[in-house]
């Protein structure tokens, strides 16, 4: 039953082109996005860009209770509403577009593997400078992630949202980390990301792909946002082969707007 | 000389050395890298220096767990298994284990602790037959409460229950994992060529618990079956080096608990159960002389034998 619903939701997928009104939703660039939720957007618009389909970007208060996941940023095309790097990297796959057709296996295997490398370390390491780190959370956290509510509502979200992230990060370990420890980090994930780029302009050498697109929207959002302490972007500016690559990537696939990041 | 290492996991079964997938990424990479471990096999979590399986005693520097910091502490004594590997097959490594935990640890999860079929049938029947008393009521049910949890935390759902959706959704991302590690290993022995590394700990980690332990609902298994080179690769580990394990698996199904082994538990077990005799057989005892069940009488010796019963009676 579910397969036949599955069959035919791709079909309906294939038959559709993209429309010209596809839009992406994300919190409010100047007060109230974060540095993970920013880094998530920037990443599904270099690849929506990289694929070559147009898509209008819509910033609103309550995007995060909108999305069908709970996390954002998601995309609302025609009639679907699809949140995540992930499922929309499948989705548009289905539609026909896609960046990694021409890998053979073994280097299918390893974009996965360091996309969720990206996710596993420095999505978390950023979650935690947010969240877990007395200093950012009650200086910058709280305040950008409460500031469309009236009081009392901003409290509550802001600290419901925090217990939450840190129990998930009680969860997977990462609780017992001090901050030098989750820097440090970090630093080697750059430093694996580094090495695999070696001196290529995009992963897979000559097309880049969704890795590319993850990798980008990571540091870029890293380097470009303001926190408490510069050690974060210092730790990725160590490495110039990454600092070019991001260059790179904001020429050629974002050169009309000039500032788009949230600060 | 390096100062002695102690390393406290979870006992094996069906011809694993430990059944705990931390456990044997630990015990293999030890294997691996040649450290000298004093290996003690216990069942009971709380007497791990720190309260959980695995963990790594030093001499000097404290008690670690988590098998990422024991493999750190490790490599600082200088066991190191990934010494020979270039800097791209250390970012390769770093990229394969977020792969591992992202996509197939909350499968393997799910599988074990969560379902409920293979909760009930396999693991809590494990873990209540061979944790010590009382433990053994409450601590698989406590486990199983903490790895939902997990779960819905990771997945962001507080919501979350066991059921086919999200089985579906977890297996899904669970085969695609297996069958992008089979691609990555194609036909070598180890991950890196020749000689195995963390990398391949930690696959075999957590794949070799899969494989060996018998689930009634067994997609997982059935899959990591068909992939012939991963089988291959986890029972080639076994033989290599856990080839005690591997040889007692068809006796052990047989053999008792309590035999066999280096348990350190069992002359304290001994012990236990003949001091719990004693104590019951006082306690029996004290409380039939406390009730006048039975008394003892102190009664002088008499030479006559009519005149006890005269005075016995006078007593009364």
């Amino acid at each position: 039953d579910s397969l036949l619903g599955e069959v035919l939701v791709v079909e309906l997928n294939t038959a559709e082109p993209w429309p010209e009104n596809a839009t992406l939703y994300q919190p409010l660039r100047e007060d109230q996005i974060l540095l993970s939720d920013c880094a998530s957007s920037l990443a599904v618009q270099a690849y929506l860009r990289m694929c070559g389909l147009p898509v209008r970007v819509c910033c609103r208060a309550n995007a995060e209770y909108m999305s069908p996941s709970g996390k954002v940023p998601f995309i609302h095309v025609g009639n679907q509403v699809v949140s995540e790097l992930g499922p929309i990297v499948q989705f548009t796959k289905a539609k026909g577009h896609s960046l990694s057709d021409g890998l053979d296996d073994v280097q299918r295997a390893e974009m996965k593997a360091y996309m969720e490398l990206v996710n596993n370390m420095l999505l978390t390491a950023e979650l935690y400078i947010q969240w877990c780190d007395d200093t950012t959370s009650s200086e910058i956290t709280r305040p950008r992630y409460s500031s469309p509510y009236s009081w009392p509502l901003n409290h509550i979200l802001a600290y419901q949202k925090q217990w939450e992230v840190r129990r998930k990060m009680n969860a997977i370990g990462w609780a017992g980390k001090t901050l030098e420890q989750v820097y440090e980090d970090v630093s080697q994930c750059c430093q694996a990301l580094s090495q695999r780029l070696g001196t290529q302009p995009y992963f897979f050498n000559k097309q880049p792909t969704e890795l590319d697109a993850l990798v980008f929207g990571h540091l870029f959002t890293i380097l470009t946002t303001r926190l408490t302490s510069d050690e974060l972007s210092e730790k990725i500016k160590s490495y110039s082969n990454l600092l070019s690559f991001c260059r790179r990537i904001e020429q050629t696939y974002f050169e009309e707007s000039g500032c788009f990041s949230g600060d | 000389m390096a100062a002695p290492l102690q390393l406290y996991c979870w006992r094996g079964d069906h011809g694993l050395p430990s059944v705990d997938a931390d456990c044997l990424t630990v015990l293999a990479y030890a294997k691996f890298a040649g450290a000298p471990l004093k290996v003690h096999k216990i069942t009971n979590p709380w007497r791990s220096p720190t309260g959980i399986l695995p963990a790594l005693k030093t001499r000097e520097e404290g008690s670690f767990s988590q098998p990422s910091k024991i493999i750190i502490q490790l490599r600082k004594q200088k066991y190191n298994a990934d010494y020979d590997l270039s800097a791209k097959e250390c970012a390769d490594t770093l990229a394969f284990v977020s792969l591992l935990e992202e996509k197939l640890l909350p499968a393997l999860i799910y599988t074990h602790w969560v379902d409920a079929k293979n909760y009930v049938d396999v693991t809590r029947r494990w873990y209540a037959e061979n944790i010590p008393f009382p433990l053994n009521f409450l601590l698989p049910n406590r486990i199983h409460g903490r790895q939902l949890e997990r779960l819905r935390l990771v997945r962001g759902d507080p919501t979350l229950e066991p059921g086919e959706q999200l089985e579906k959704e977890l297996y899904h991302d669970a085969l695609e994992c297996m069958t992008l590690l089979s691609q990555r290993l194609g036909s070598q022995k180890f991950f890196f060529g020749d000689s195995p590394s963390s990398l391949d700990a930690y696959v075999f980690g957590h794949l070799a618990p899969l494989l060996k332990i018998k689930l009634p609902n067994g997609k997982l298994q059935q899959h990591l079956n068909s992939l012939d080179n991963l089988r291959q690769f986890c029972t080639n580990i076994l033989v290599l080096y856990f080839p005690s394990e591997s040889r007692e698996a068809p006796a052990k199904k047989v053999s008792n608990h309590a035999d066999g082994g280096d348990f350190d538990n069992e002359p304290h077990k001994r012990r236990n159960q003949i001091l719990s005799v004693l104590f019951a057989v006082g306690a029996m005892l004290g409380y039939a002389f406390l009730s006048g069940i039975i008394t003892i009488k102190h009664t002088p010796a008499r030479l006559e034998e009519p005149h006890v019963d005269e005075e016995e009676e006078e007593e009364d």
